[in-house]
């Protein structure tokens, strides 16, 4: 069997335009969900009872329902539902920032949960207020404590962006298949796309594992 | 705007088989991951340098990978260098067990290290083989508590098999996004897909928090 790469080598610009709007989409995703999960597993923790109600349905409703449905619900069945029509980029990041809210917002629980309620007391002792001490006590330590499930709700991001292809994003997927299908060279392809993945996801993967090596003593408490 | 949703009661069948064949699906993958993971967690560990690198190297890469590009590459480029073809229902099968396999080897094998070195040793003193020790001692105790991450694991796993779509398995969201397209019945459809997922990963995800605060390792 021959492999040939000239195809990938033609098309190496629409190639890595691709992996530039898949970035640029992981980026934005991950900031997105990183604001609005905090705001979420804050309103959750010190927010009244109603709005627990409605967040605790809204983050396990996304823990059940697939990213694909919640991308092609919002890109179909959204505009005819509400007139509002947005281009695939933009459905794609709300989608994903939705879905992926949902597990930032656990991961935020669970680190302000992980600080023991006596620096809260500490706190207030103190004379500080509620919102200063979730701003200079609670959140400082939990973040350090989050980092890995954050690490990995970043890695997660950039394979679920490649899911955006569904609803046409034009980014490092769709074009592969696109660049596949008109040079009958999904072989050639497929591969170096996987290569290309790999590149971006592997290094995050390890990079955050070092990085938390480094200040995961501040995380002590 | 009319809504028309006799559409879903009428394609109640065609819904009802989607979902046999996601949770079908699941089940499959699951029950071929496990041990394959448990296998390769163990390839890891082997002390022939050579098997251990090339575990390594199977569970880095896939766990690196987005599952849609596996289910694409299983579609298009398996059957062209391994010269295996296969139905797409076994093609989407393939991919989530490659990425399943991952996983679940990395579960286990932080499952296999958090059992004291001393058990094994104990077992090898009372002239238990290496195999025993493993079956008999330490597996027991590593299930129990992997149980919650592989609970975990579960529920990402049948959330992700609706990526299968793609290849055409006619799980839920490709029989959903079908009859979508013949009907142009768009929100009825994607909202009754919805829908059904979510009753049917709704419970799993609530067992599984049921299953962390049940077997949960805390320290």
């Amino acid at each position: 069997m021959d492999f040939n790469f000239e195809p990938v080598l033609e098309s190496w610009r629409f190639l890595a335009d691709g992996l530039r709007i898949t970035v640029l989409l992981s980026l934005s995703v991950a900031a997105c969900s990183l604001i609005f999960g905090t705001l979420v597993a804050l309103a959750r923790r010190y927010g009244p009872k109603w709005l627990r109600a409605v967040l605790i349905f809204y983050i396990d409703s996304m823990r059940a329902i697939p990213v694909l449905v919640v991308l092609v619900w919002f890109y179909f069945a959204f505009p005819i539902a509400t007139g509002i029509n947005l281009p695939p980029f933009l459905s794609a990041l709300v989608a994903l920032s939705l879905n992926l809210t949902a597990y930032v917002a656990e991961i935020v629980r669970a680190g302000i949960e992980s600080v023991r309620p006596g620096q809260v007391r500490a706190g207030l002792a103190l004379g500080m207020s509620m919102p200063q001490i979730v701003r200079k006590i609670i959140l400082p330590q939990a973040f350090v404590r989050m980092m890995p499930a954050l690490g990995n709700v970043l890695t997660l991001t950039v394979k679920d962006t490649a899911i955006a292809t569904v609803i046409a994003v034009p980014e490092l997927m769709r074009r592969a298949d696109a660049v596949a299908a008109q040079t009958y060279a999904p072989v050639e392809v497929f591969t170096t796309v996987m290569f290309l993945y790999f590149c971006v996801i592997f290094p995050i993967t390890r990079g955050v594992d070092m990085v938390y090596k480094r200040i995961s003593f501040l995380g002590r408490s | 705007m009319n809504l028309d949703w006799s559409i879903i009661p009428a394609s109640a069948g065609a819904l009802a088989q989607g979902a046999l064949i996601t949770i079908a699906l699941t089940v499959l993958t699951m029950a071929i991951a496990v041990p394959c993971g448990i296998v390769v967690a163990l390839l890891r560990e082997s002390r022939f340098t050579p098997v251990a690198f090339l575990a390594t190297c199977f569970v880095e890469l896939f766990r690196n990978l987005p599952i849609i590009l596996v289910v694409y590459w299983a579609f298009y480029v398996m059957p062209v260098v391994l010269d295996l073809s296969f139905s797409p229902f076994v093609t989407g099968l393939v991919a989530l067990c490659l990425n399943n396999t991952a996983y679940n080897s990395e579960t286990f094998r932080s499952g296999i290290r958090s059992i004291r070195k001393g058990q094994t040793e104990a077992a090898l003193a009372m002239g238990m083989s290496e195999g025993e020790a493993f079956r008999k001692i330490v597996l027991p105790q590593a299930w129990r508590r992997v149980l919650p991450v592989l609970a975990t694991t579960w529920v990402t796993l049948f959330k992700d098999t609706s990526l299968v779509s793609v290849i055409a398995v006619g799980d839920l969201a490709h029989t959903a996004m079908q009859i979508r397209s013949q009907t142009f019945r768009v929100i009825e459809m994607l909202t009754a897909m919805a829908a059904i997922y979510w009753l049917l990963g709704y419970p799993q995800a609530k067992l599984a928090d049921w299953i962390h605060k049940k077997f949960g390792v805390t320290e």
